[in-house]
């Protein structure tokens, strides 16, 4: 398609990185229900097991009078021997999941490929099959830039919920890949050769945060190639995910650097979060209401970096590339592409700017 | 006579007070009866260490002997067939058992000699202990001539040994070197015949007192400590020559490396003899030091006044390299005991609030007690070294550090400590290792020698439950009597190797109490303890209320243990009951309420697996503390989710 002949070249759609970004928080709090639903989700998909692990933890206290000491604060004898009598998933509860430790525990965990109990494997599957599910719906949402209505949003879930489907397969192959072969290779392999002989920590730990950094790259990359697939998916109405994958990698590959901007940016984003988060986690002793709801709001606040960085890249991506001078204006019939919303949306304002 | 007269001294022991306890046993001298003069030579390049000198050995044992016996601990990683090896495999400790072979140590023997004649041909390797035909840990030289009670000869030694990458606390990695266990020793010699076991993967050592002059060459440039004192000292550039001296010690290690930081300071405290304190220090962390002295001066000060001297004028403390990963590096060096010297151990970044690395200091300089002084049999009976030392660390690092600690963990493979301020550190638990003790309780009766342990659960049952029942004990007799018991015990075992019968009998003669049923079930079972109520009926009668109170004993491990009632009107009753049946009903009658039951409510028994059930509550607070917990784990669990949700 011709770009459209009515736009002058002022208006061509180049976001910078930082607008992006800022673009993104707004269609993201702008759009509150979607941050309090997926958190919802995620508390449903946490339950069960938190109700299992209630009833194991009142049946082990029974009438004891260790309860009362456990409700003030951490009972460290009685957590003990719960955990030696724990199982499964129940070994979890311990001293690791209080305030900021119980963050750093989980991303340690994660980054050093250790692997989940398996009923959290499960529940942490369901919880990235939500995501898959979801993801078609709230990238419609954020590309349109407006309120849409319930039936709309998982209508757009369900066109593309089986397309990001298939294009998860692909993408955790890659991410299986990554965790089976490349963390074993750089963290028993060259890490374990390196330091050898090594009788400073200090380099060793050197060594060990560079190859962390090689890893999270490596993740990023195959994250980003993944949200750019998706978003080209949604925006242009791709049903090929494998030419949705192509795509993305040939939008990263000319703008490399812009796009690290863009993931540099929500990554400081994520870490200002922690910082907040460290300073506000509640200790043993606060009461359970406060510290559930301090936590549910770190969550909240959580689930909004990760919507708003699905969001700025939208964004980014309909800056670049889906604008009006760049894509030809079709008639807009919904439920349509959002692509063509985009486009009408900057046609109005190119006409009113000229 | 010297002996018969420390006998006689230490019976008086369990009626006087401490100082003289400690005077006593800073009067003790040891037998001295396995004396080394050795020069030994490093060569990094190689990794060799070849050594030669002379032992001077006396028989104090009542009987002749026909031949001497040497450990060659270094030959248990010769090769794969080695007992430590098999039993490293046994206890699922696969990386260490199969490291390649260019990680391995061994000692090669060449010369041993008496009176011109070099027996090292005719000896031969034995395994008394299992039969191993594989194990070259054990060498036995037959003698041309008996050597009679009290009779005194001399042993020309020369040996080549190849150092490991580290096993066991002892080897290489890079240019750090620390070396232990790593000439041919000699056996002891007993009444009953030669105790001289393999060497094995769940214990240590056991050697007979002497006097070591040892010179040690290395590298121009490179720090030396060892035990002792280095009373002699030349370098130049081809190398540095440092002789140490040092009598009344049963073993001798050292340690050398170009980057140690060396720091000296000095210990005094009111009413014990100044200690000279060296500390070999990494350079990553100098930053660390006072952490070091002050622990190192926390146990020669607390085990000083309540246990005995420390029978020394010098203590050298080495800080290890840190081991990041065991299965590229080597096991650490770190947290082991030699006379008047030992490892700590610590990180490149520790908590202010963790317990590293003043825990495994005090542990290691409180060996220099049990261990150092009182030279227990390790292969043997290596609870009355370790298990004591354990309840000694944690009662010292209870009373110097207090408040101090609390719980941490580290992250990202190790790099980040983090403190969890909520949780404290407790001499109960965590000094005592209840924790680790608790899932392995039935799987040794402590009796049975160390050597034959379950490799997986050997340390708990040597460490752990040692420390739980001597606090039991202390919670029993209470601190006074545990102090004059222990103290008397190392007035009396000061430069010996008492054996634990002597050890249960000074704890009923000092204690005036027959406990030989508490070492029975403590020592010689392997019964575990767990009591706890069962139930709690009341029945109205009249104005009364007939209340009946069952409480049950679910382990097989008997101790008896008060049971206390506390009623609604603030009312209490307590009671006792011998813990032998399997369960027992108490009957009240009361105008009141119970409110709650206490079985054991003063934790007297530490040795209870599950102290939760060990109370009753008319209104418990189950359902707070559950939904308060299952909360948090909720919350923490939809973290988890979110943060897999990346992957999405």
């Amino acid at each position: 398609m011709p770009a459209s002949p009515e736009l002058p070249v002022s208006v061509r759609a180049r976001t910078p990185v930082f607008g992006a970004f800022l673009e993104g928080w707004r269609r993201v709090l702008k759009a509150p229900v979607l941050a309090v639903s997926m958190l919802a989700a995620t508390f449903l998909l946490a339950l069960p097991l938190g109700l299992v692990m209630e009833r194991s933890i009142d049946a082990h206290l029974g009438r004891s009078l260790e309860a009362d000491a456990a409700a003030r604060g951490w009972n460290a004898g009685w957590a003990a021997e719960f955990g030696s009598q724990a199982r499964g998933f129940e070994r979890t509860f311990t001293y690791d999941i209080l305030g900021f430790g119980g963050t750093l525990a989980i991303v340690s965990d994660l980054i050093d490929n250790i692997a989940l109990d398996p009923a959290l494997s499960i529940a942490a599957a369901a919880s990235i099959a939500l995501w898959v599910a979801l993801s078609g719906g709230l990238l419609d949402r954020f590309a349109r830039g407006r309120p849409v209505r319930t039936a709309q949003f998982f209508s757009a879930c369900g066109v593309y919920a089986v397309r990001f489907a298939r294009l998860a397969l692909v993408v955790g192959a890659a991410y299986y890949a990554l965790f089976r072969w490349l963390h074993p290779f750089l963290f028993e392999r060259v890490y374990r050769h390196v330091i050898r002989d090594m009788t400073s920590e200090r380099e060793a730990a050197m060594l060990r945060i560079g190859l962390y950094i090689v890893f999270l790259l490596a993740l990023a990359l195959v994250g980003v190639l993944a949200d750019v697939a998706r978003v080209r998916a949604v925006v242009e109405d791709r049903r090929s995910m494998l030419g949705a994958l192509g795509a993305s990698w040939r939008f990263i590959r000319r703008r490399p650097f812009r796009i690290a901007g863009l993931l540099l940016l929500n990554g400081l984003a994520w870490l200002v979060i922690l910082r907040l988060w460290l300073a506000v986690a509640p200790g043993a002793t606060a009461s359970a209401g406060w510290a559930f709801a301090i936590t549910e709001l770190y969550l909240f606040v959580r689930v909004c970096a990760k919507l708003a960085f699905m969001a700025s890249e939208v964004v980014f991506f309909q800056g670049d590339l889906a604008h009006a001078q760049y894509t030809a204006a079709p008639e807009i019939i919904w439920p349509d592409a959002p692509a063509a919303e985009a486009i009408r949306n900057l046609s109005r304002r190119a006409r009113r700017e000229s | 006579m010297r002996r018969t007269l420390l006998v006689v001294a230490a019976a008086l022991m369990s009626a006087v007070s401490l100082p003289r306890a400690q005077a006593e046993a800073k009067r003790a001298a040891s037998p001295n009866n396995a004396s080394y003069r050795l020069t030994a030579s490093l060569d990094p390049g190689s990794h060799t260490i070849t050594g030669s000198g002379r032992l001077t050995w006396r028989n104090i044992s009542r009987n002749p002997t026909s031949e001497l016996r040497f450990h060659l601990y270094w030959n248990a990683w010769r090769d794969p067939g080695s007992s430590w090896l098999r039993e490293q495999r046994l206890g699922r400790n696969a990386a260490l058992a199969n490291r390649p072979a260019d990680d391995r140590g061994s000692i090669d023997v060449t010369t041993i000699q008496i009176g011109g004649v070099n027996l090292a041909e005719r000896s031969r390797f034995i395994a008394p202990d299992d039969g191993n035909d594989q194990d070259k840990t054990v060498l036995s030289v037959p003698l041309d001539h008996p050597v009679a009670p009290d009779q005194t000869i001399e042993i020309d030694l020369a040996w080549t040994s190849r150092v490991p990458r580290t096993y066991a606390r002892t080897g290489r990695i890079g240019d750090y070197y620390f070396v232990g266990q790593w000439f041919p020793k000699i056996g002891v010699l007993e009444d009953s015949g030669w105790n001289c076991h393999q060497f094995h993967a769940a214990t240590e050592f056991f050697s007979d007192f002497g006097t070591y002059d040892v010179t040690l060459n290395v590298p121009a440039g490179w720090v030396v400590g060892a035990t002792g004192r280095a009373i002699e000292e030349t370098a130049d550039r081809s190398g540095r020559r440092v002789r140490f001296l040092q009598s009344d010690v049963h073993d001798f290690a050292w340690t050398t490396s170009p980057s140690f930081l060396r720091r000296e300071e000095r210990f005094a405290e009111p009413g014990l003899p100044p200690v000279n304190m060296i500390l070999l220090l990494q350079p990553e962390h100098a930053d660390q030091a006072d952490r070091h002295f002050a622990a190192t001066r926390a146990a020669l000060k607390y085990y000083g006044t309540w246990f005995g001297f420390y029978g020394y004028d010098q203590i050298t403390v080495v800080d290890p390299v840190t081991i990041v990963d065991a299965a590229a590096q080597g096991e650490s060096t770190g947290g082991m005991e030699y006379p008047t010297l030992f490892t700590a151990g610590t990180r490149w970044r520790v908590a202010a609030a963790g317990t590293q690395p003043e825990s495994v200091t005090v542990h290691e300089a409180g060996h220099q007690f049990w261990y150092g002084m009182v030279a227990t049999n390790e292969f043997e009976h290596a609870w009355m070294d370790e298990g004591f030392n354990t309840y000694s660390t944690a009662r010292t690092m209870d009373a110097a550090f207090p408040g101090k600690f609390v719980a941490v963990d580290r992250f990202f493979g190790g790099l980040l400590p983090w403190a969890f301020t909520d949780v404290r550190w407790s001499r109960e638990i965590d000094g005592n290792r209840l924790n680790a003790y608790r899932p392995v309780a039935g799987n040794d009766r402590q009796s049975t020698p160390t050597w034959q342990y379950w490799p997986g659960s050997a340390s708990a049952i040597t460490y752990n439950k040692t420390a739980l029942w001597l606090a039991t004990l202390e919670r029993m007799v209470g601190w006074p009597m545990m102090q004059q018991i222990l103290s008397t015990h190392f007035a009396r075992g000061a430069f010996r190797h008492p054996s634990p019968e002597e050890f249960f009998a000074l704890a009923n003669e000092i204690s005036g109490r027959d406990l030989t049923w508490f070492f029975d079930a403590v020592h010689r079972s392997a019964a575990t303890f767990d009591y706890g109520v069962t139930d709690v009926l009341s029945t109205p009668r009249g104005g009364t209320i007939d209340h009946q109170v069952i409480v049950r004993r679910f382990g097989d491990g008997v101790f008896p243990v008060a049971t206390r009632v506390t009623f609604a009107d603030g009312s209490g009753a307590d009671l006792t009951w011998d813990g032998r049946d399997p369960w027992h009903s108490f009957t009240l009658s009361k105008s009141s309420a119970i409110a709650r039951v206490q079985v054991d409510p003063d934790r007297v028994l530490l040795l209870d697996v599950n102290y939760t059930n060990n109370s009753w509550s008319a209104a418990p607070m189950r359902t707070q503390a559950a939904r308060k917990w299952a909360l948090r784990w909720l919350t923490w669990l939809q973290e988890l989710l979110l943060t897999h949700a990346c992957f999405a």
